[in-house]
């Protein structure tokens, strides 16, 4: 084993191509960890610089799969953006969160556990951040309605929609990607994730009950200002409703078996968005697109191409060579550094970088312990997928941790803020960080039985 | 006609440091001309005299409407008496918190057709009219646009100006 890893080392050239790339990849990272500068412009920035000096020729960063943009993630995510943001105008999420409060009966904690569910189901078949966008606004009208502390809800719906959007492989930014670099279809996520996102959420509402089910009371007569809520009122486009009820069914079906299919999870999405956009008969396909969160799909196009800049230099290779060397080939040692490291490392910076990192890491990790297997046979070892899961539930939950940890999070404390109900940096992390140890810690037991116990 | 020939002059005007409680009563009683009858929109001017924003009814409206009914459709969720409750909260906050700091304005020389094209394609109704010191001599009201367009209309010859 050592003796392989020390041949692996030698192969990274340590050249000035090398420490350009190295310099350019960190001084990147630091700047988009600082939020001094805005972390798209740093990475359409940073990927200029790399082109420019010719560490990455153009053709490798648009075209090599390798090195390049992973086509496959952007219009995964562009396409499901682009679904989500012709449905919303049909009012049938306030729908669903007015249903799910008078499904609550007006009872301030049976309201908090039912949107933690809903949130959880939302953001694993949608995505996390257009989820909370969706829910925090009903949420604040439904506890000023019940005159109790909106905090509660606010910090609920961020740490649910992480916690659901673990599930799935549309459910959350880091799935998208490993699902791509490791070729997973949608089905080995239900099979791998679900489970244990499952047993995740029964441990978060005993959690939540825990730390909020005394706090939470109000008057009986408030309960009737929920249960007089007429959630039917909020369907504003029951034409265009069936239209994307439809389309979005289509869009499932074909997740569920574009493995089978072999169609890539981003050929499905873009045959919804397009079918989508043509039922809705609209003329003016200007706004449905500007609404795209352009900034975030630069942001994954830059920093591709600075992470295919030092994974072509080598430094990942090196990396990764480091992490063998700690766990001294071990894999579930391995996997274990890698769930608790991501963990915590998501917690405090943006989990889409760490990821993209991440991922070539592993990849080349798994060159060096089996240099002979390529493709499927290499990315599917059944010793390197308790990897690829540790990675994604690391990397999910961590984003728990803190109010940066995840763009959920940031949404709804910017939201939150901008409403009036601000929550501090340590106000969340109070309640972020335990729930994500404890969240890790039920994964770690699972990844442990399942893959090396069990070994199923 | 110049601004300065239809605008109310200035009498009353509001402190960023007012509550809009405060603001609220003298929208309420401002004078308007000779009369305690109310105006739409008042100045806030700084300790200094400079004009720094402008509070409309419509400020008013915005104070206890919950941002996060801005952000989708929950018109038809809210319950009665919501209006009151987010009224009592609202009234001690500050006039600066609430006002239109952007403030569309126009010199007193202006003419009247300069002052329609500022309130249309700014959307506004009522503009503070400013003197060569920049300083605030005025408002000048929609409605007070739309008696000087009728009395035109009805006595046609005395079109043109002055």
């Amino acid at each position: 084993m050592t003796e392989e890893v020390a041949a692996a080392t030698t192969q990274v050239v340590m050249g000035s191509s090398f420490w350009i790339a190295t310099a350019i990849f960190l001084i990147a990272y630091a700047v988009i960890v600082s939020e001094k500068i805005h972390k798209t412009i740093v990475a359409v920035f940073g990927a200029g610089v790399m082109l420019i000096l010719k560490i990455l020729e153009q053709h490798e960063a648009f075209h090599v799969e390798e090195f390049g943009i992973d086509w496959n993630v952007i219009f995964l995510l562009i396409s499901m953006m682009v679904i989500i943001n012709l449905m919303r105008p049909t009012g049938v999420f306030e729908y669903i969160a007015v249903k799910s409060a008078k499904l609550g009966k007006g009872e301030p904690f049976r309201i908090l556990v039912i949107f933690a569910i809903v949130t959880a189901v939302l953001s694993a078949l949608l995505d996390n951040v257009t989820t909370v966008l969706l829910i925090v606004p009903v949420t604040i009208l439904i506890a000023d309605a019940l005159q109790v502390d909106a905090l509660p809800y606010l910090i609920s719906c961020a740490l649910a929609s992480n916690i659901g959007g673990t599930a799935t492989l549309i459910g959350d930014p880091p799935n998208i990607m490993i699902a791509s670099k490791a070729q997973l279809s949608f089905m080995d996520f239900i099979y791998h994730l679900s489970p244990i996102v499952i047993i995740i959420m029964v441990f978060y509402v005993f959690a939540i009950k825990l730390i909020w089910g005394k706090k939470l009371k109000t008057k009986e007569e408030l309960k009737t200002r929920i249960m007089s809520m007429e959630e039917n009122e909020a369907i504003k486009d029951p034409v265009m409703l069936k239209k994307s009820l439809f389309v979005l069914a289509i869009v499932l079906t074909g997740f569920i078996f574009h493995g089978v299919l072999h169609f890539q999870p981003a050929t499905v999405a873009l045959f919804g968005a397009g079918l989508l956009l043509l039922l809705s008969k609209t003329h003016e396909p200007h706004h449905i697109l500007a609404e795209v969160e352009w900034p975030t799909i630069f942001f994954f196009m830059g920093l591709f191409i600075i992470i295919g800049g030092v994974v072509k230099v080598g430094l990942i290779k090196w990396m990764s060579v480091q992490v063998l060397e700690l766990t001294q080939g071990n894999m579930f040692a391995t996997s274990m550094v890698v769930m608790w490291f991501s963990a915590f490392a998501s917690a405090f910076i943006d989990n889409i970088p760490y990821v993209a990192t991440m991922n070539p890491l592993i990849v080349d990790m798994a060159k060096q312990l089996w240099p002979d297997l390529s493709g499927t046979q290499l990315l599917h070892h059944a010793d390197l997928m308790p990897l690829w899961w540790s990675l994604a539930l690391g990397a999910c939950l961590g984003g728990n941790g803190t109010a940066i940890g995840a763009s959920a999070n940031v949404i709804v404390v910017g939201m939150s803020e901008k409403l009036g109900k601000r929550i501090s940096f340590g106000k969340f992390m109070l309640y972020g960080m335990p729930i994500m140890v404890m969240t890790v810690l039920v994964a770690t037991v699972y990844v442990w039985l399942r893959y090396y116990v069990l070994k199923i | 006609m110049k601004a300065k020939d239809l605008m109310i002059p200035l009498q009353e005007y509001l402190e960023p440091d007012n509550t809009l409680k405060e603001a609220a009563n003298l929208l309420r009683i401002a004078l308007r001309g000779e009369e305690k009858i109310g105006v739409k929109a008042l100045p806030v001017l700084d300790a200094s005299g400079n004009l720094i924003g402008i509070l409309s009814i419509g400020d008013i409206l915005k104070a206890v409407h919950p941002a996060y009914m801005d952000l989708m459709n929950l018109g038809s969720f809210a319950w009665d008496g919501m209006v009151e409750t987010f009224a009592q909260k609202a009234s001690g906050k500050k006039v600066r918190d609430l006002m239109t700091s952007k403030v569309i304005t126009v010199k007193e020389d202006a003419t009247l057709m300069e002052c329609i094209d500022h309130m249309l394609k700014n959307k506004v109704k009522r503009v503070p009219v400013l003197n060569k010191e920049h300083r605030v001599t005025g408002m000048l009201y929609e409605r007070d646009m739309f008696y000087e367009i009728t009395k035109s209309m009805i006595n046609e010859n005395t079109g043109g100006g002055k």
